[in-house]
């Protein structure tokens, strides 16, 4: 049986229960599970701090207010803190960077990294935002539900991930 | 529901999905980027067991009680350029955007900057979301597998779920998970010296 101290429980027991959250998200918010709109719900309100003009773009304002845009700022705030339970009852601290980008791109220290993870978070969020959702809203959600869009944007990411990894990346 | 309310529950799902994320080991930057290499297959067994449960879930849900789905407009060159820009993002940073938080929450610190440099993409996106709906110019229709096949939609989804777990057994026949999470359970394997191809992962020569 896995053990809330395991460092590392069965990638299908994890996933089955990621897939089991959907009940309490359907049933009690009406929604799928998602991950990248909550950006736009921070981001909007951190913008309307030095831009008021921000509240009349429909985009942000439509991000803004209401239980469904809080709701899913806290999912992610809940994914950190639900991280850090899991990793406190493990032992299993994270280094400030993974020995992986030793590999990948030789790079070792958090100033070599914090650039290169700050125009990595940008894309991402900025070209989740095109597709309208990540690998969780159009990902675990929306093939879930059978959704031809969904499957579409979930096999671009792929392409664009391989293409960069295999392209930019040494073999890790 | 009042904001409180919604608050409440997304909290109490984000830490069971953040706990859940750390201890399958698929919000390591070593597994996300081997899988965009294909040296590991972590993320997609991760990946496909949420996605077989949600199929179940729904096949129940949907299919049988009515409960109404919650689906996004097809939009291919959106989703398409979209896809692929996430997916550029996602190999660079080791992270998609859930699992950035989870990075955090377990101790990369990196990931702080993956998470500002998020924010700022999606406000910059925010201010050109006019633009750039206008530019592709897609209206969006909310198409389903089970609608072009003409088949209920319970149907389709039990039918795909098990296809794709018939899938991950003979994945995990072929690469089993134990193997993947490496000594400081991050995904980084030992690396071996091969004369021809100079150093290689384990996974690819187990692959």
């Amino acid at each position: 049986m896995p053990s809330l101290t395991d460092k590392a429980w069965s990638p299908y027991f994890a996933g089955v229960i990621i897939g089991l959250l959907q009940i309490p998200t359907f049933l009690l918010m009406g929604t799928a599970l998602g991950a990248s709109s909550s950006f736009v719900t921070v981001g909007a309100h951190l913008a309307s701090i030095v831009d008021p003009g921000v509240a009349q773009i429909k985009y942000f304002a439509s991000h803004m207010a209401g239980a469904k845009n809080w709701w899913q700022v806290a999912i992610v705030v809940g994914i950190a803190v639900g991280a850090f339970i899991s990793m406190s009852l493990s032992g299993a601290r994270r280094q400030a960077v993974s020995a992986v980008w030793a590999r990948a791109t030789g790079q070792t220290s958090l100033a070599a990294r914090a650039p290169i993870a700050f125009v990595a978070g940008f894309l991402m969020l900025f070209g989740a935002r095109i597709a309208g959702g990540c690998t969780s809203g159009h990902g675990i959600s929306g093939m879930a539900q059978l959704s031809v869009g969904s499957t579409v944007a979930v096999a671009a990411m792929f392409a664009g991930g391989m293409l960069v990894a295999n392209l930019f990346f040494k073999r890790v | 529901m009042t904001v409180l309310t919604g608050i409440l529950i997304g909290l109490a799902s984000g830490i069971v999905f953040g706990f859940v994320l750390e201890k399958s080991r698929v919000f390591e930057p070593g597994i996300i980027v081997g899988q965009m290499q294909l040296r590991s297959f972590i993320m997609l067994k991760v990946f496909l067991a949420a996605v077989i449960t949600g199929l179940l879930v729904l096949a129940v849900m949907h299919g049988v009680y009515g409960v109404k789905l919650s689906l996004k407009p097809l939009v291919w060159q959106a989703d398409i350029i979209g896809g692929l820009v996430l997916g550029a993002g996602i190999a660079l940073a080791g992270a998609c955007p859930g699992t950035s938080l989870a990075q955090i929450g377990a101790g990369y610190r990196d990931a702080i900057f993956v998470v500002i440099g998020g924010i700022a993409g999606a406000i910059t996106y925010g201010y050109f979301d006019a633009g750039i709906t206008a530019f592709f110019a897609e209206k969006g229709a909310k198409v389903t597998f089970d609608s072009l096949v003409g088949l209920p939609f319970w149907m389709v989804a039990v039918g795909l779920a098990a296809v794709l777990a018939v899938f991950l057994v003979v994945l995990e026949r072929m690469v089993p998970w134990r193997g993947e999470i490496g000594a400081d359970v991050d995904g980084v394997l030992p690396l071996e010296e091969t004369a021809e191809t100079g150093r290689v992962g384990k996974g690819a020569q187990r692959a």
